[in-house]
């Protein structure tokens, strides 16, 4: 066992770190280095997609789920919208913040804006719809200032500007990663043709040769969404980089 | 006979008022005027008695009030200030959250009394209240410049003996909450009372070896700074002060990590008020006999126009950084082990305080008796 020994000082030294302990509060009292932000009143400044309260895109929604499939928390459930298609809602009792779902939207529908702080009155008013996600939400600011932490070498002081931070940002476009679907057993087809009915862009045709139904992915058609990935009854289609 | 009699007792009243009277300068006109109103001779002259003036307004009573109100605030605002914290702030922002300790204080008046059970229920109680008379009666011995309630040449001793009462009525506070945690806060502070009190008790015997007299009067006219002629004397009152306090870094009887709040854990409401704001007044008590023993009581340059409120105005302020400097301790040293403040007491701060003894007695020879 090892035995924790104070380190002997003589008088002088004892006094000397004494005198720099109550040296050092004098300072403190005189130039402290708070760094508390006046939160109502002033608001610290976030980098524009730090996680925060989330935004949607129907336009460029493909309906292909994987915001709700990707989520941890199981916060996103999709709904049936009038015309026929299925958004993302979320219920922001079970979101984590993790922005798995902007990470894995293809089209780029989702996006984040800079409001972090997100309250409610109930559980029922949590479960934000799909219509509820379009438009900006209301904010309540009664912050003057956005402040910003500026770190120095060793120091962390704050900057204060009399103006108002924007929340809401611009929607980055996605970084597309080109991908193609692909029927990886071409064998195990049944024929279904749900791929060629969900496909957006006809990239997915089929051809009747007597008893055989030969289904043909146009590459230079396919947009990578998924959506035929997804829905293939044999799960045999796969997404691969082009 | 009868109108012979009381006209005789109003006028030799008026004589003992009118014979010891503050005098202020600049605010003469101003006392002329309200004299020549019926009764507005009298009150102003009672006003601006020195006992009076004494012992309800300044050293004595507003001012504690006062005092009580705002340096809870002061002293949190400073500490946060040095811990990179904001401190209280939200009651009237834009003023800093000036009037916290009053709004706390509503709520204390507000607050439910509970009386525990096993409590004792008549202590209970009392002792909250019973603590302010040895917290309070001090005041009237001592002086703010040249104004003291009264003055007698045993002023030392009476102080002496009554700061000593203040652990009695915590460890009364203790034994009537009856509760496990009082009871280890109460046992720890009776410990402290006896790890600081010979060695605070020696030191300002060195005081009085040093000036030839007990009369707190007599020493602040002296105006002499006895931090100068005996350090270790006044180290020893300091830090006998902060244990006596009970703050940081001595906070072991209340230890707020391990007992709660030690001996008040079970107060509720206005009695728990009225012990949180206790340990304030003990050390404007103390901070004020420090002034007078050590920091030359009311003297300084003298400011144009205020006469003999000029020498209050110089103790006030000096208290006050005594004050300010005995709480600040609780930011920069953690607190000591009971162990720890036992052994500090009984040997470090001891020895000290005998030194002091010396060295007074050293001053005393070569300055050929007593200042």
């Amino acid at each position: 066992m090892k035995k924790v020994t104070v380190k002997d000082q003589s008088v002088t030294e004892k006094a000397l770190r004494h005198a720099r302990a109550v040296g050092v509060s004098m300072k403190e009292s005189v130039y402290p280095l708070t760094a508390t932000v006046y939160y109502p009143r002033e608001r610290k400044k976030m980098p524009a997609n730090l996680r925060g309260y989330l935004l949607f895109e129907p336009e460029k929604c493909i309906s292909c789920w994987q915001c709700a499939f990707i989520c941890p928390a199981n916060a996103i459930r999709m709904k049936e919208a009038p015309n026929k298609r299925y958004y993302p809602t979320v219920d922001y009792g079970k979101c984590i913040f993790c922005h798995f779902c902007i990470d894995s939207c293809s089209g780029g529908a989702l996006y984040s804006t800079k409001i972090h702080d997100v309250a409610y009155r109930d559980m029922d008013e949590m479960l934000t719809l799909t219509e509820e996600m379009i438009e900006q939400p209301e904010v309540l600011r009664e912050d003057k200032k956005s402040v910003e932490y500026i770190i120095d070498k060793d120091d962390l002081h704050l900057k204060r500007r009399r103006e108002q931070d924007t929340l809401f940002v611009e929607p980055t476009p996605p970084v597309e990663i080109p991908m193609v679907s692909q029927c990886v057993d071409r064998a195990s087809c049944i024929g279904c043709r749900v791929c060629e009915e969900v496909c957006e862009h006809d990239a997915i045709s089929s051809k009747q040769e007597g008893n055989i139904l030969r289904m043909r992915i146009d590459t230079e058609k396919c947009t990578g969404c998924g959506l035929c990935v997804k829905e293939c009854t044999m799960q045999i289609l796969r997404l691969v980089r082009k | 006979m009868m109108q012979e009699m009381i006209s005789g007792m109003i006028n030799t009243l008026m004589g003992t008022i009118m014979s010891n009277q503050i005098h202020v300068p600049v605010l003469e006109p101003l006392i002329k005027l309200l004299a020549q109103l019926p009764v507005g001779g009298f009150m102003v002259s009672l006003l601006f008695w020195k006992a009076f003036f004494a012992a309800l307004i300044c050293p004595g009573f507003a001012t504690v009030g006062i005092l009580l109100l705002f340096f809870p605030w002061i002293e949190r605002k400073l500490c946060g200030r040095i811990q990179w914290r904001v401190g209280p702030n939200e009651i009237v922002w834009w003023l800093g959250g000036i009037i916290q300790l009053l709004a706390d204080t509503i709520r204390f008046m507000f607050q439910e009394v509970i009386v525990h059970r096993d409590a004792h229920r008549p202590y209970y109680l009392q002792f909250p209240f019973l603590t302010f008379i040895p917290t309070l009666l001090p005041l009237l011995f001592i002086p703010a410049g040249s104004i003291v309630a009264i003055r007698t040449p045993y002023a030392i001793q009476i102080i002496l003996a009554l700061v000593c009462l203040f652990p009695l009525f915590i460890l009364g506070l203790g034994w009537a909450s009856n509760s496990r945690f009082a009871f280890i806060g109460t046992v720890r502070e009776a410990f402290m009372y006896f790890a600081y009190e010979i060695a605070f008790i020696v030191a300002i015997l060195a005081m009085i070896i040093l000036y030839g007299t007990s009369d707190l009067v007599a020493i602040n006219n002296t105006g002499t700074w006895g931090i100068l002629l005996n350090p270790v004397a006044a180290f020893v009152f300091f830090v006998g002060a902060a244990m006596a306090t009970s703050r940081l870094p001595f906070e072991i009887a209340e230890a707020d990590q391990e007992l709660a709040a030690g001996p008040h854990v079970e107060y509720s409401g206005i009695g728990f008020g009225l012990i949180y704001v206790l340990c304030y007044e003990k050390a404007y008590v103390l901070a004020g006999l420090m002034t007078v023993l050590f920091l030359g009581g009311g003297s300084g340059p003298a400011l144009p126009g205020l006469g003999e409120l000029s020498g209050l105005i110089w103790f006030l302020v000096k208290t006050l950084i005594v004050m300010t400097t005995l709480f600040v301790l609780r930011v920069i040293y953690p607190r000591y082990r009971l162990d720890q403040a036992l052994s500090i007491g009984w040997s470090s701060l001891l020895s000290l305080a005998l030194v002091a003894v010396v060295i007074s007695l050293g001053v005393f020879m070569i300055g050929g008796g007593a200042i």
